[in-house]
C-alpha cells in the first residue's frame, strides 16, 4: 500500500503553515540542454551522479508503470513533466530530497521540510551541489551565473516555495489582491493543485518569480518576509470568523466533519475542501488536535494512492471514476474513526 | 466491448469525466485507463512559468543591435532564434553567447531587468572561467607579438597558453 513520504509524516502539523521546498537547476557543461539531447549523451553523467549519490535510492523511470509515476507526481517528488520524459532520479530515504535527471535541466536537486525553515532546507541543497560540482563540471557564466534551459531559471536557479492552507483568505476574496501585489514584486501565490478560482483544500503556494539578480539569501529572505505578513492577513480572517461568524464557521466545520465521517463516496475536490475545514476547525480549537493529519490525508486522498488500493484489493469495478471515489470515502472513515 | 482509445483490448473500465451537458464517458481497456489518468496532471503544480506570449511578442522584433554581427546557428548544438523564441528554451548553454544581443533581450523582459548574476559563485566553475579568461587574453596578446615579429616574446606567450590549457578545468577529463 502506497504510503506518505516519511519527511511527512514526522512532521509537527502547524496552523497555516505546510511546508517549505527548495529547487536548483542545474546543467552540465558541453552538453546540450535535455529537450536537445540524443541518447546516451547523459550517460557519463549519470554515471558520476551515481557515486556520489550512492546513499540515495534510484528510479528508472523507463521501466515504471503510469501509476508509480503518478504516485511519484502526488509525492512531490518528481515534476509532471518529468513522467513523460524523465528516464533516472534519485530520492532520499526519508524522501525530502529529490534529484530529477534530465527534466528542463540536467539536474534539477529539490529539498523538501516541514520542520525546518527556508535557509535550512537551501544549506542542505546547496551542500549537495557542491558535492556534485565536485564531480561535474556546471554550466555557469560570469554575467549570467547558472545557465537554464528556460531564462526563467537562470542566474541562481532557485525556486523557494512555501505551501500554506489559506482558508480564511481564500474564502473571503482577499488572495486575488494579495496575489496580484505579489507579482510586481517578483513572487508568485497559487493554488498547488489546480488553477481554478478556488484551489483544492484551499491550498496554495507561495515562490519566487525571478532567479536573477539577488542573492539566494536575498530571495529566501524576502519569500519568508511575505509569507509572514500572509500568514498574518490569514491569521486576521480567522479571528473575525471566530470573533462575528461562529455559528456559521461551527456548522461548516461540523458537517465537513460528519462527512468525512461518514461519506461512502467522495469526490476529491469535495475530499479536499472537507479536510480543509476541518484543520481550520482543530486551528480554531473547535475540534481535537489529532483529529486529521491534513498534510498527510491531502495527499493519501489524490487519485494514484487511491488507485493503489483499489490495485491492491484486486476488485472487479466497472467505472474507475466511481470505484476511486468509493474507496476514498472508505479511506476517510478509515481515517477518521467512523464506521468503515 | 472494444476499448474506444485502442480498439484492440477489451475494455474493462468506464470512466466518466466531467457532469451535465459536459459529461463525457469512455470505455477504455486498462492500459489506456492508466494513460489517461496523466490528464489529471494538467492542473498539477508545476515550477514552470508560461513564458511563450512574451517571448512571442520578441520575435516579431528585430535583433538588438548586434544585426549582421548574429549568427544564424548555434555552433554547439545547431538552435536558431527562431527554435529558442519558440521552445521558449535555449538549446545549450552556448546558446546564451551565441544569441548574445537577444539572449539579453530575452532575460531582460523574464527577469524584470535583471541581467547580472549576484548569487552563488560555484568553486570549480569559477576557477575554469578564470583560466579560460586568461587563455582568451594570452591569445590576443600571442596575436600582436607574432604580428609586431616579436617571436621571442611570442613564444614565451605561447608557452603559458599551452600550460594553461593541459591544468585547464581542474580536473577535466
Ligand atoms: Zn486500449
Ligand atoms: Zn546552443
Amino acid at each position: 500500500m502506497a504510503k506518505v513520504s516519511p519527511w511527512i509524516t514526522a512532521a509537527e502539523e502547524k496552523p497555516v503553515e505546510m511546508s517549505s521546498r527548495i529547487r536548483l537547476a542545474r546543467n552540465v557543461r558541453d552538453i546540450p540542454f535535455p529537450h536537445m539531447l540524443k541518447g546516451g549523451e547523459m550517460d557519463e553523467v549519470t554515471a558520476r551522479l551515481k557515486t556520489v549519490l550512492s546513499g540515495f535510492g534510484e528510479v528508472d523511470l523507463n521501466v515504471m508503470k503510469f501509476e508509480d509515476k503518478a504516485l511519484l507526481v502526488e509525492k512531490h517528488l518528481i515534476s509532471p513533466l518529468f513522467t513523460k520524459r524523465g528516464q533516472l532520479s534519485y530520492i532520499s530515504g526519508d524522501e525530502s530530497v529529490s534529484i530529477m535527471v534530465n527534466e528542463e535541466d540536467h539536474i534539477r536537486i529539490q529539498v523538501m521540510g516541514a520542520d525546518e525553515s527556508l535557509d535550512e532546507l537551501y544549506e542542505r541543497a546547496s551542500e549537495l551541489d557542491d558535492k556534485l560540482e565536485a564531480e561535474i563540471n556546471y554550466a555557469f557564466d560570469d554575467k549570467y551565473g547558472f545557465l537554464t534551459a528556460c531564462p526563467t531559471n537562470v542566474g541562481t536557479g532557485l525556486r523557494a516555495s512555501v505551501m500554506l492552507h489559506l482558508p480564511g483568505l481564500s474564502l473571503g476574496s482577499r488572495i486575488q489582491r494579495i496575489a496580484s501585489n505579489l507579482n510586481r514584486f517578483g513572487f508568485t501565490l497559487r493554488g498547488i493543485y489546480g488553477e481554478g478560482s478556488v484551489p483544492l483544500g484551499h491550498i496554495y503556494q507561495l515562490s519566487n518569480q525571478l532567479t536573477l539578480g539577488r542573492t539566494e539569501e536575498d530571495i529566501i529572505s524576502s519569500l519568508n518576509e511575505l509569507k509572514m505578513r500572509i500568514m498574518e492577513e490569514e491569521n486576521e480572517m480567522r479571528s473575525i470568523m471566530n470573533d462575528d461568524h461562529l455559528l456559521k464557521a461551527k456548522d461548516s466545520i461540523y458537517r465537513s466533519y460528519g462527512t468525512l465521517k461518514y461519506a461512502h463516496t467522495i469526490s476529491l475536490k469535495e475530499a479536499a475542501n472537507h479536510l480543509s475545514n476541518v484543520k481550520l476547525g482543530m486551528d480554531l480549537n473547535l475540534l481535537p488536535e489529532n483529529t486529521i493529519r491534513f498534510q498527510e490525508q491531502i495527499q493519501l486522498i489524490q487519485p494514484a494512492f487511491i488507485k493503489m488500493r483499489l490495485n491492491t484489493m484486486e476488485k472487479e469495478y466497472g467505472s474507475l471514476e466511481r470505484a476511486v471515489d468509493e474507496e476514498r470515502a472508505t479511506l476517510l472513515r478509515e481515517l477518521i474513526g467512523g464506521t468503515s | 466491448m472494444i476499448c474506444e482509445s485502442c480498439q484492440e483490448n477489451e475494455a474493462t473500465v468506464h470512466i466518466t469525466t466531467g457532469s451535465g451537458l459536459n459529461k463525457t464517458e469512455r470505455y477504455l481497456c486498462e492500459v489506456c485507463a492508466n494513460k489517461s489518468f496523466s490528464n489529471q496532471f494538467a492542473n498539477f503544480p508545476d515550477d514552470s512559468f508560461n513564458i511563450h506570449q512574451l517571448l512571442q511578442s520578441l520575435s516579431a522584433q528585430q535583433p538588438a543591435g548586434a544585426g549582421m554581427k548574429q549568427k544564424r546557428h548555434c555552433d554547439t548544438c545547431g538552435s536558431t532564434i527562431e527554435n529558442i523564441l519558440k521552445n521558449g528554451k535555449f538549446g545549450c548553454a552556448d546558446c546564451y553567447g551565441t544569441f548574445s544581443g537577444k539572449s539579453n533581450e530575452i532575460i531582460t523582459r523574464v527577469q524584470l531587468y535583471q541581467t547580472e548574476h549576484v548569487g552563488k559563485v560555484p568553486a570549480k566553475s569559477s576557477a575554469y572561467l578564470k583560466v579560460k579568461k586568461e587563455i582568451e587574453s594570452l591569445r590576443e596578446k600571442l596575436a600582436e607579438l607574432v604580428e609586431r615579429q616579436e617571436f621571442e616574446e611570442a613564444a614565451v606567450v605561447r608557452d603559458q597558453i599551452k600550460s594553461l590549457e593541459a591544468g585547464d578545468g581542474n580536473g577535466e577529463g
